[in-house]
């Protein structure tokens, strides 16, 4: 982006530079070039004065040299014929008996990234291979990467590959990790370098001369190598001992990762590299820099997933300093979440309590939805602390406690009379919008123990001329239709009302379509309607949705030491987005689904096969994957009846319903359209299914 | 590996700008400054992603560090490189501050080619860089005494380098004061102070040894009164009061400024670095020469009518010229309307400062002038009074208000054949006001 007055300025520079007198006074020639070098990265255009520069590149003077090489390799592709006329200087400073010269002038040759240039700069790169100083050779062996790069699809000369190869074994480590780096460039299309055996043990003997980028680069190469035998493996694991409990976290995090890629058919290692690493790794989570910490926060969530208990006695660790960025304090938070136990929930809850009035009102609402997940299983004390929250009438605080408590009765029905209480006043703070939707959700569903629960929907009836959001007028349908049926009396009129604007009145569609099914449910009869508005909402034995089972460790040792870990949305958030999900299903598609059950198969199968019940919900959720059958939820395994939701969408919608009873599976389907040969179908491939799983017993249909 | 490098000040222009591989375009550098920079939210993550590459920042004071990349990297190598990077630079040149980077962006592009070459991080041990690295780093303030105790061991000055050579030998001296005041309305001095600056912009050939000296009320006692016989002759420009000498609070000087000898013999006696730098800082609190008197006059006529006038009187010699001066005179919330009758100048209403500003080009010492305004006022059924906030003012006056004034400034260079006499030397005097303020 030019700034104004560029021109300007150009004009200047050109005078000044083509000045004879200036160009005599070397002193007032370099200042000049500084000039320019301080205009171009001002963010000027100053690529007219090309020609003027590459006169001042022939020179004695390394700094003025310095300076021109940086202006021409900002350039050189906007001007390749004139860069022509630096290649000569170029080419006499590879010559030159300085090598400091020689590495600058092969390295900026090989920076000016044209492809034209390259059959003259190939020579000089051969010749910088040999180099006497290593700084060069340094130099050479990337300029090979940097020219690869130029021409992806040409090959690089075998000979050169080989000189690679054999430069590995270069006495300076830098030129080493170099030709590392450059031969996994040059050979990206066959998969990078060739880790065999003597070029691994080599690798690894010199892994201490390097310094960390060096090792860190050399330990992320080595994880494509696959120890031979158990003997090599273990090898190893003890010559990198040391590194895993490195002080840099780099170093500690790559060593890591070579372990678990390395370890992997090998459950045990992996586990004791993990509880070795812990210790630097929360050293890392308390270093000085918010960066590293936040890096360290992220990898620490991977660990968890595998090893929960992992870090339980270390829960301190994690607690938020005061002046800690909003992204860390998030993330320590749901760590925090995972680490929960009876002996620490008293103390986290305590900390947590802290943040929820935070200045910034993210890590504010973050913390209390962190106190909504540890409420899952510690209701009592969770709800006692955001009732007391609610008292504090800040909108943003209410609005993230009701949201919560929204998820917190979803899964718990246990606490709705609790939440029913303390919602009594609430609607006065709430401002934002996913704050008022949750409160009618929950004034809906539980209408008939709150007693105010009619007249609060009546003031929002009342104004909802004036209502911008759509997602609260559907809502706000939904809650006084519910209402309506468990207290009709008090609702009657204000559901009319309502009604009758929205479907007169209402000028958006989706808002005036619901009110319009709504109206002729209604006329269908008040039983039909509880039918399909009081359909099962949540089930409490659903289990497996709220704790994760424990993830094997190969399912994230990929990502590990990558980017991945650190942009990744919170685990927790997916849960919850899967739980909203269904919530959301549940408050107006379901309305939908279920009237046109009217029109959709019910078929009730038994298939007998008890070896289901043994086996373990994951490979139940893998089996059916294979066959396209996705598993919604599923109860816990001691639960009776023991259930499973399944939903597929080859060509048609089933879902299925299967309750475990004594001795067999009774199925149930539910499908929509109707297509019975579709329903047989499905019923054959699930029945293969759990055939396969069970392998013993024969299943039978009834 | 890295892509490419940048560095912003906290507005989001690029100070410094590298790119390694060819993946990174040109945009990318507005990318960061767009979504990260000027957004409007508090920063997320350290971790930006836009568009497929990734941004790794870090931020020292108001300065920010990004790291771009489009490939999956290792991110705690990546932030550990960057903080190798800072103590890299803090090594060279002090604290990484915009005016630190500005003044040495050579030496950080020298230093970004043999940090990272095609973004593989390379070398970057500062002693191993040493060798490779032509520039030199020019420390800011904060290092001073440190540098001066190298300096003083190695007997080497690392602020002028040898050889310089002028045709003419020049110095520019200015005095550059703000002066700060709050004042009650009965025209008592409630608070006072300068802050004063000392410029110098000096053209000298060779290496000078220079000697300043200015009033300085401990100087003066020591050598007694009237004993300034080596007077420069140059300074008698100064303000209305013919005070002798000024008591000075605090001062710091640059770092070329011998310590020891101001604080044994309270002399200043430095070899001046070349072009524009500051010499000296300095902080006085005593006598000062307030160059304007505002004696306002607020009465309340009914409630919906407000009478103002204010008059400014100069306080200087007559011979002396004030420049730019401004005259803010706040107003209640509720003004609907205003009558302004000024004597000298252009005095307007501007309503979204809730002002009336007065403004007069040029006004000459020991004069007055008075302006009068009627303020209408909406009624309101606010009970609250109107705070009524002070009336500030703003002006330029050509003498120092602090009352210091320069007695001499000597040059002397026993290699090259210039005396103190063939130098020619040029004094200045500007006092600017600061925050000055008279309660209403």
């Amino acid at each position: 982006m030019p700034y104004l007055g560029g021109e300007e300025t150009v004009r200047e520079l050109r005078r000044a530079l083509s000045n004879p007198n200036v160009q005599s006074d070397p002193l007032r020639y370099r200042n000049t070039i500084l000039k320019v070098i301080r205009t171009m990265s001002q963010g000027v255009d100053v690529s007219g004065l090309f020609s003027e520069m590459v006169k001042a590149c022939a020179t004695v003077d390394v700094v003025q040299k310095k300076l021109v090489y940086v202006f021409l390799c900002s350039y050189a592709t906007l001007n390749p014929e004139l860069s022509l006329l630096v290649i000569n200087t170029l080419r006499k400073d590879c010559q030159d008996p300085n090598p400091m010269v020689r590495s600058l002038a092969l390295r900026n040759m090989t920076n000016l990234r044209l492809p034209s240039l390259v059959e003259y700069v190939e020579q000089p790169l051969t010749a910088g291979l040999r180099d006497r100083a290593a700084c060069v050779r340094r130099v050479a062996v990337l300029g090979w990467a940097k020219l690869h790069n130029l021409h992806p699809s040409s090959e690089i000369d075998a000979a050169v590959v080989n000189e690679l190869y054999s430069l590995l074994r270069d006495p300076d480590p830098v030129v080493m990790v170099n030709c590392l780096r450059a031969l996994e460039e040059i050979l990206k299309e066959e998969g990078g370098i060739a880790i065999n055996k003597p070029i691994t043990h080599h690798l690894l003997n010199r892994l201490k001369e390097c310094d960390i980028w060096g090792q860190s680069e050399v330990l992320r190469v080595l994880q494509r190598y696959r120890p031979q035998s158990e003997d090599e493996l273990f090898d190893i694991l003890s010559l990198l001992d040391s590194f895993l409990v490195s002080p840099h976290p780099p170093v500690m995090a790559a060593t890591l990762s070579l372990f678990l890629s390395i370890s992997s058919n090998l459950p045990v290692i992996s586990l004791a590299a993990l509880e070795r690493v812990s210790g630097p790794l929360l050293a890392a989570c308390g270093s000085g820099s918010r960066e590293m910490r936040f890096a360290a926060v992220c990898h620490i969530q991977l660990l968890l997933r595998s090893v929960p208990g992992l870090l339980g006695p270390h829960y301190k660790r994690f607690f938020c300093g005061y002046a800690e960025p909003a992204y860390i304090k998030e993330r320590k938070m749901q760590v925090l979440v995972e680490l929960v136990n009876d002996e620490n929930v008293a103390m986290i809850l305590d900390e947590l309590k802290g943040y929820c009035t935070d200045v910034n009102t993210d890590t504010a609402q973050a913390a209390i939805s962190a106190i909504g997940r540890i409420g899952r299983s510690y209701s009592d004390r969770c709800l006692q602390i955001l009732t007391g929250l609610l008292g504090l009438k800040q909108d943003h605080i209410t609005s993230a406690v009701v949201q919560t408590m929204r998820d917190l009765v979803w899964v718990c029905p246990q606490c709705s009379d609790t939440v029913c209480l303390a919602l009594d006043g609430c609607e006065e703070t709430l401002q934002d919008i996913q704050g008022r939707q949750a409160l009618l959700w929950l004034l809906g569903v539980y209408g008939e123990r709150i007693s105010t629960a009619p007249y609060t929907l009546e003031v929002l009836i009342d104004r909802v001329r004036s209502e911008a959001s759509l997602g609260i007028k559907m809502e706000l349908l939904t809650a006084t239709m519910r209402l309506f049926l468990c207290r009709p009396a008090e609702t009657q009129d204000m559901l009319g009302r309502l009604l009758h604007y929205c479907i007169e009145e209402e000028t958006d569609m989706c808002v005036r379509d619901q009110a319009l099914l709504y109206y002729r449910l209604l006329h269908c009869g008040i039983e039909k309607t509880r039918e399909v508005l009081q359909g099962r909402r949540s089930d409490p034995s659903l289990g497996v949705l709220i704790g994760r089972p424990a993830k094997p460790v190969s399912q994230w040792a990929r990502c590990f030491n990558t980017l991945e870990p650190l942009s990744q949305g919170a685990v927790e958030a997916e849960s919850d987005r899967s739980d909203s999900a269904m919530r959301c299903s549940d408050s107006s598609t379901n309305v939908l689904a279920s009237s046109i059950a009217v029109d959709c198969a019910w078929i009730e199968e038994c298939v007998r096969c008890p070896a289901v019940l043994h086996c373990s919900p994951q490979s139940l959720q893998a089996a059916m994957q294979l066959v396209n059958i996705q598993t919604l939820a599923f109860t816990p395994q001691q639960m009776l009846p023991w259930r499973v939701y399944l939903y597929t969408h080859t060509q048609l919608r089933v879902s299925e319903d299967g309750q475990e009873e004594e001795e067999g599976i009774k199925v149930i389907l539910n499908q929509q359209p109707k297509d019975d040969d579709a329903l047989r179908q499905f019923l054959t491939i699930l029945i293969t299914v759990l055939n396969t799983l069970g392998d013993t017993g024969q299943a039978q249909v009834y | 590996m890295i892509g490419g490098l940048f560095i912003y000040n906290h507005k989001g222009e690029v100070l410094i700008s590298r790119v390694y591989r060819d993946d990174i375009g040109r945009n990318a550098v507005d990318a960061f400054r767009v979504n990260v920079i000027h957004a409007r939210q508090q920063v997320r993550s350290p971790v930006t992603n836009i568009a497929r590459t990734s941004f790794f920042h870090v931020k020292r004071s108001n300065i920010w560090l990004a790291a771009v990349t489009k490939q999956n990297v290792n991110a705690a190598m990546v932030f550990e490189f960057l903080y190798k990077m800072c103590d890299v630079m803090t090594a060279y040149f002090g604290k990484i501050s915009e005016e630190n980077i500005k003044n040495n962006f050579v030496l950080i592009y020298e230093l970004l080619d043999e940090i990272l070459d095609f973004g593989y991080p390379q070398n970057s041990e500062t002693g191993a860089l040493k060798t490779f690295i032509t520039q030199q780093g020019i420390k800011g303030q904060t290092k001073e005494e440190q540098s001066q105790i190298t300096s003083q061991v190695t007997g080497q000055i690392g602020w002028r380098r040898e050889g310089i050579k002028y045709r003419r030998n020049e110095l520019f001296l200015d005095v550059l004061e703000s002066v700060n005041l709050l004042m009650s309305p009965q025209g008592q001095v409630l608070s006072a102070h300068v802050s004063g600056r000392v410029v110098m912009k000096s053209y000298l050939s060779g290496m000078p040894e220079c000697k300043f000296g200015m009033n300085d009320k401990i100087v003066i006692d020591k050598q007694g009164k009237g004993g300034a016989s080596d007077d420069a002759g140059k300074s008698d420009l100064g303000g209305g009061s013919g005070k002798q000498s000024i008591a000075i609070d605090d001062c710091t000087f640059h770092q070329c400024v011998r310590l020891s000898k101001f604080d044994s013999e309270r002399s200043i006696s430095f070899i001046p670095p070349d072009g524009e730098y500051e010499l000296m800082r300095y902080r006085t609190t005593k006598d000062i020469i307030l160059p304007f008197r505002v004696i306002p006059l607020v009465r309340e006529v009914g409630r919906t009518k407000l009478e103002v006038k204010v008059v400014i009187k100069s306080n200087f010699k007559p011979s002396l010229l004030a420049q730019k001066i401004e005259v803010r005179i706040p107003t209640p919330l509720n003004t609907s309307g205003v009558q302004v009758i000024c004597m000298k100048g252009k005095a307007k209403y501007k309503a979204s400062e809730n002002a009336i500003v007065w403004k007069i080009k040029r006004m000459a010492g020991m004069k007055e002038s008075q302006i009068s305004a009627e303020i209408e006022l909406l009624p309101t059924n606010d009970k609250k009074k109107w705070a009524r906030p002070p009336i500030s003012m703003n002006f330029e006056v050509p003498f120092a208000p602090s009352g210091l004034k320069v007695r001499y400034l000597k040059v002397f260079e026993s290699k090259l054949n210039y005396s103190d006499h063939d130098v020619i030397k040029w004094v200045r005097y500007i006092g600017r006001s600061g925050i000055y303020e008279t309660r209403c």
